[in-house]
């Protein structure tokens, strides 16, 4: 190889090189094992998804994710305070496509006839932004519960 | 010997009189057959009952148990046994729900008695069972509180959820089963009895349910509940509740009009006997031994209710 061949290879490892760790430094840290409804989740997607839930979900599910205080007791209109999203509630129970249609359609999309004061984001909410503030607070959950919602999401078809 | 056929749908009842009733009763109990010593049976009908294996444990207000004979067993204290449940993996462990408060638990047959009611509230509890897939979970209803669990085969309780909210009220629960069948949620059903019927929840605990067909999520966009095709008789209070551990889709419940059973997981009921029930119980290997406490005595199936033959009440 020329000396002027060598150069043009270097500069072109260089370029893909380059051009890799940008790809991954738009990706989660650990996209590996953190999708949504089958995408990888990026970087993007959580900053995105923690904007979303400071707006619009901290109001009533708390700035740390902890719900309401007292959650598993019902309020006196009969319905239930809202539950935690870490590790402490049951959302990590839930496949991604489930808790996508309980935060777009609402509780009643799920349990025909519940009661709930969580309202559907359908028109408050994008896809798009819905599925990242689901990102992001699946982004908050220890090991093993991302891993047994993982294995949820997988049995129901919709990706982990 | 003559038993008595009292098998009926909710549409087509063939109810038999209680003389009719009293007489085949009476009838039965010259059977040689019988498993259960009859003449050494407890006089009340009892208010539960539960399998130990290939025993029976029942309570009222005494506590009595039959490997071939009934004889005593010490009633815990503090107080009377108001539920019974047991685990076919654990022979000999029994899970009392107290009148007085709180539970206890026997690892013996019934013969020795702890108290296992640490940090829950002092009220009666109303039903108990034990975790189908997990025999140290175990469930408690307490009376106007809500559902605990301990996964600690009760060394410790911790509230798991309300009481479910029906026709615009909290009701207490009447009647608790580990149902082994998934919810689609990782997890297996919690049924349980109401004043007004039947509900069930996942026990990831994200709420009461109606029982529907199919799992949690199943139910998925449906819009509107299912209409039932035979549901339980509503406004009953279900009196008892049990999945057969040899096929869970298999329920029996037992109310004031009788002894229902499911076949399908309690979408479709239909009625096995016509006369007030106060508890029942299933076989751990064999989901068509049934025994049930009726108002007039102990009672038991051997072919999943079509046929009842008289075991107690002498």
């Amino acid at each position: 190889m020329t000396r002027r061949g060598w150069g043009a290879a270097a500069a072109l490892v260089a370029v893909i090189g380059a051009a890799g760790w940008i790809a991954a430094a738009q990706q989660a840290p650990d996209e590996e094992s953190l999708t949504f409804l089958g995408e990888p989740v990026t970087i993007a997607q959580l900053e995105l998804g923690q904007e979303v839930y400071a707006a619009s979900c901290a109001s009533c599910h708390g700035e740390t994710l902890k719900g309401q205080p007292d959650w598993r007791r019902r309020n006196e209109n009969g319905r239930m305070p809202a539950p935690p999203h870490d590790a402490s509630g049951h959302t990590w129970h839930h496949a991604d496509r489930q808790l996508f249609t309980i935060t777009k359609l609402g509780v009643s999309a799920i349990v025909p006839g519940y009661e709930s004061d969580m309202p559907a984001f359908e028109g408050i909410l994008s896809d798009h932004e819905i599925a990242a503030v689901l990102a992001f607070i699946k982004s908050t959950w220890p090991e093993r519960e991302r891993g047994f919602q993982a294995r949820i999401t997988a049995k129901e078809g919709g990706g982990s | 010997m003559k038993d008595y056929n009292m098998t009926t749908t909710r549409k087509f009842s063939t109810r038999l009189s209680r003389r009719v009733f009293l007489g085949a009763m009476g009838a039965s109990v010259g059977f040689s057959g019988l498993p259960f010593n009859l003449r050494a049976a407890p006089k009340s009908p009892g208010r539960a009952i539960a399998f130990d294996s290939d025993a029976l444990i029942l309570a009222d207000s005494t506590l009595s148990r039959n490997d071939g004979d009934w004889s005593p067993l010490p009633v815990p204290t503090p107080g009377d046994i108001l539920s019974l449940a047991t685990h076919p993996g654990r022979p000999g462990r029994i899970l009392a729900g107290l009148t007085s408060g709180g539970v206890a638990l026997s690892e013996d047959g019934g013969y020795g008695w702890e108290a296992k009611s640490k940090g829950l509230p002092d009220a009666p509890a109303t039903a108990v069972t034990v975790a189908a897939a997990e025999p140290d979970t175990f469930y408690a209803a307490i009376l106007g509180d809500g559902l605990w669990k301990s996964d600690d085969a009760g060394q410790s309780w911790a509230l798991a959820m309300d009481r479910p909210w029906l026709a615009k009220a909290e009701r207490d629960l009447t009647a608790l089963a580990s149902v082994d069948l998934a919810t689609g949620m990782g997890g297996i059903w919690i049924y349980a009895g109401t004043e007004l019927g039947l509900t069930r929840v996942p026990d990831c605990f994200c709420r009461w349910q109606d029982v529907q067909p199919g799992d949690a999520m199943d139910a998925l966009v449906s819009g509107e509940p299912t209409p039932m095709e035979a549901p339980l008789p509503g406004g009953e209070t279900i009196k008892a509740l049990v999945s057969a551990p040899s096929l869970p889709t298999r329920l029996f419940a037992a109310l004031p009009s009788g002894i229902w059973d499911s076949q399908d997981a309690g979408v479709r009921w239909s009625q096995k006997l016509n006369t007030r029930a106060l508890g029942v119980a299933v076989h751990p290997n064999n989901a068509d031994f049934v025994v049930a406490i009726t108002g007039d005595g102990l009672i038991e199936s051997r072919n999943g209710g079509m046929n009842w033959t008289a075991l107690a009440r002498v």
